[in-house]
């Protein structure tokens, strides 16, 4: 293990040295209202959203099933555009989806006909080919995968995927990464890992992080702020600062506590509303 | 390579030996690899037959011995006749695969691409295709003549459908996931058809093509047995004509030999554009 610390070190110093990418910039969400034309009328998805997220911050969004969670990060990536309200990035208003936000989804979605040099160079058209190769080896290195770079999708695990598809996500230079439900579908130790690999590029880039999860103890665990939802209609119930240093260990007492806390709110709530 | 990227893999390597053993606690005394099996039977047939027709208990102008058909064929490539018809058949079948295909692509991709497109033409076309093929050839011949126009006529008819087919579908299909992906990294319409479309549709475009090459290859059979003054459907009619069943059989074969020939091209160049893909 001490091994593997000191290659991290020798990645974050590569790194730094890289300041062509933006850092992490503000969002202002403020949506009042989404719905979705359903066959028994409209659903309303979400209602009454106010967030600001600031530069270089981590924010976890967790909620159950239904709350609308996902489509709040879709509609900040730009993948939605018809609803009520509007949301600013560094004070420009979001029309559509563009490569200052990256987006990481729940599967990796990576195109299973190009490498995996290919899928992360894959937005950067508009930079020389030149340049296009220096982007992708770099991101490939960030995530540890750089001797991959000629395997195809279908040769890696879930983690490995997940990786590329983060890579992908930060080829474009986005001041902020958006991801949903990223680790969901791993398995419970490579989540643990990709979570502390999330935080060391996290800390590298300084780029603004939305995570959207079911998973209180990986909000915890990641975040700056825990904006907890609740569903129908989909709004925002409380958001909780996690105060703790990191690195953050699953086991303290404190991060018990206020796990249990963000827990017990989640269900008191379910429990009212069923 | 970090540990954590050998420890993805060592399983599946050690999987992959597990079955190796599996496979060899299996194995019986007698030892024939599987794709000689097949060889059995049809090696088989064809001794008994050469056997059964040099003794004359087959009547040999009607079952003639396996080696008097090679011979018929043989005689045919010294004078030079086999080549002619071949080729000429084979020039109808990639003329008449090129044009088929190539209307099947088009109208395929643009009833893929454009819901509006496939609401309009579709109806027609999957009318069209359940009139069986050969019902056209009079109307064919009425307008286009006995020459080579209606023969490629006939054939484009027989690649069309399954190419339209299985592009229109298919594009239908694409994972719109994959789209967003596109979409996300702004791509122009021309550009999600060039580097997320078509690449995903290709495995079953292929598919599409090879059955369009096989039935290209069937209506060429039909197309000269109806009419034809040369090609191996024609030496087929002549060979039934003059009673000469050695040339009938010789041109099953050289059918067979040939249609393969061509869908091998086919599935070499698809697998060579598939490249390392597995889905």
């Amino acid at each position: 293990m001490p091994a593997r610390v000191a290659i991290d070190e020798v990645r974050l110093n590569e790194v730094t040295q890289d300041d062509s990418c933006n850092k992490g910039g503000t969002l202002d969400i403020a949506i009042a209202r989404k719905t979705f034309a359903g066959s028994q009328g409209s659903l309303t998805a979400l209602s009454d959203i106010s967030l600001t997220i600031d530069a270089g911050e981590f924010v976890c969004i967790v909620g159950g099933s239904g709350c609308g969670k996902t489509t709040l990060l879709r509609i900040v990536a730009g993948l939605e555009t018809e609803y009520e309200g509007s949301i600013h990035l560094d004070g420009h208003q979001i029309f559509g989806p563009d490569l200052n936000r990256g987006v990481v989804f729940q599967e990796h979605r990576l195109l299973p006909w190009l490498t995996v040099h290919e899928n992360v160079a894959f937005g950067l058209s508009r930079l020389s080919s030149a340049e296009r190769a220096a982007k992708a080896e770099h991101y490939l290195d960030l995530v540890g995968l750089r001797s991959f770079e000629r395997e195809y999708p279908h040769q890696l695990s879930g983690g490995m995927s997940q990786r590329v598809a983060i890579a992908r996500a930060l080829a474009g230079c986005p001041e902020v990464l958006l991801l949903d439900e990223p680790f969901a579908s791993l398995d419970a130790l490579t989540r643990i890992r990709m979570q502390e690999e999330l935080l060391r590029i996290w800390q590298a880039e300084r780029t603004t992080v939305v995570l959207v999860t079911h998973d209180i103890e990986e909000a915890v665990y990641l975040a700056n702020r825990v904006v907890v939802m609740s569903p129908l209609p989909g709004t925002i119930r409380n958001i909780w600062p996690i105060d703790l240093p990191r690195p953050r260990e699953r086991t303290d007492h404190e991060f018990s506590r206020i796990r249990r806390a963000v827990l017990d709110e989640f269900f008191a709530h379910t429990l009212n509303k069923s | 390579m970090s540990t954590a990227e050998q420890n993805h893999r060592l399983p599946r390597e050690a999987t992959a030996q597990g079955l190796d053993l599996c496979t060899q606690t299996k194995k019986s005394s007698v030892e024939i690899p599987d794709r000689f099996l097949g060889w059995i039977i049809p090696i088989g047939i064809l001794l008994a037959w050469e056997l059964l027709a040099r003794l004359e208990v087959l009547p040999p102008n009607w079952f003639p011995a396996p080696t008097a058909i090679a011979k018929t064929i043989y005689e045919m490539a010294v004078n030079g006749d086999l080549w002619k018809h071949v080729g000429i058949t084979m020039a109808r079948v990639v003329l008449g695969f090129l044009v088929g295909a190539s209307l099947g692509t088009l109208l395929g991709a643009v009833t893929g691409y454009f819901p509006i497109a496939r609401k309009l033409l579709d109806p027609l076309l999957q009318s069209l295709r359940s009139v069986p093929s050969i019902a056209w050839v009079p109307l064919f011949l009425l307008w286009l003549g006995i020459q080579e126009s209606s023969k490629i006529a006939l054939i484009s008819l027989g690649a069309f459908f399954p190419v339209y087919l299985n592009l229109s579908v298919a594009m239908r299909h694409v994972d719109s996931k994959l789209l967003e992906v596109g979409k996300l990294y702004r791509l122009s319409s021309f550009e999600m058809v060039r580097r997320l479309i078509l690449p995903a549709v290709l495995p079953e475009y292929i598919v599409g093509l090879r059955s369009g090459l096989g039935l290209a290859w069937m209506f060429v059979v039909a197309a000269e047995l109806l009419g034809a003054s040369s090609g191996i459907g024609y030496l087929m009619v002549d060979g039934q004509m003059t009673g000469r069943a050695a040339i009938i059989l010789g041109s099953v074969l050289l059918f067979a030999v040939c249609g393969k020939a061509t869908d091998w091209v086919m599935s070499a160049t698809g697998a060579k554009l598939l490249g390392h893909r597995t889905r």
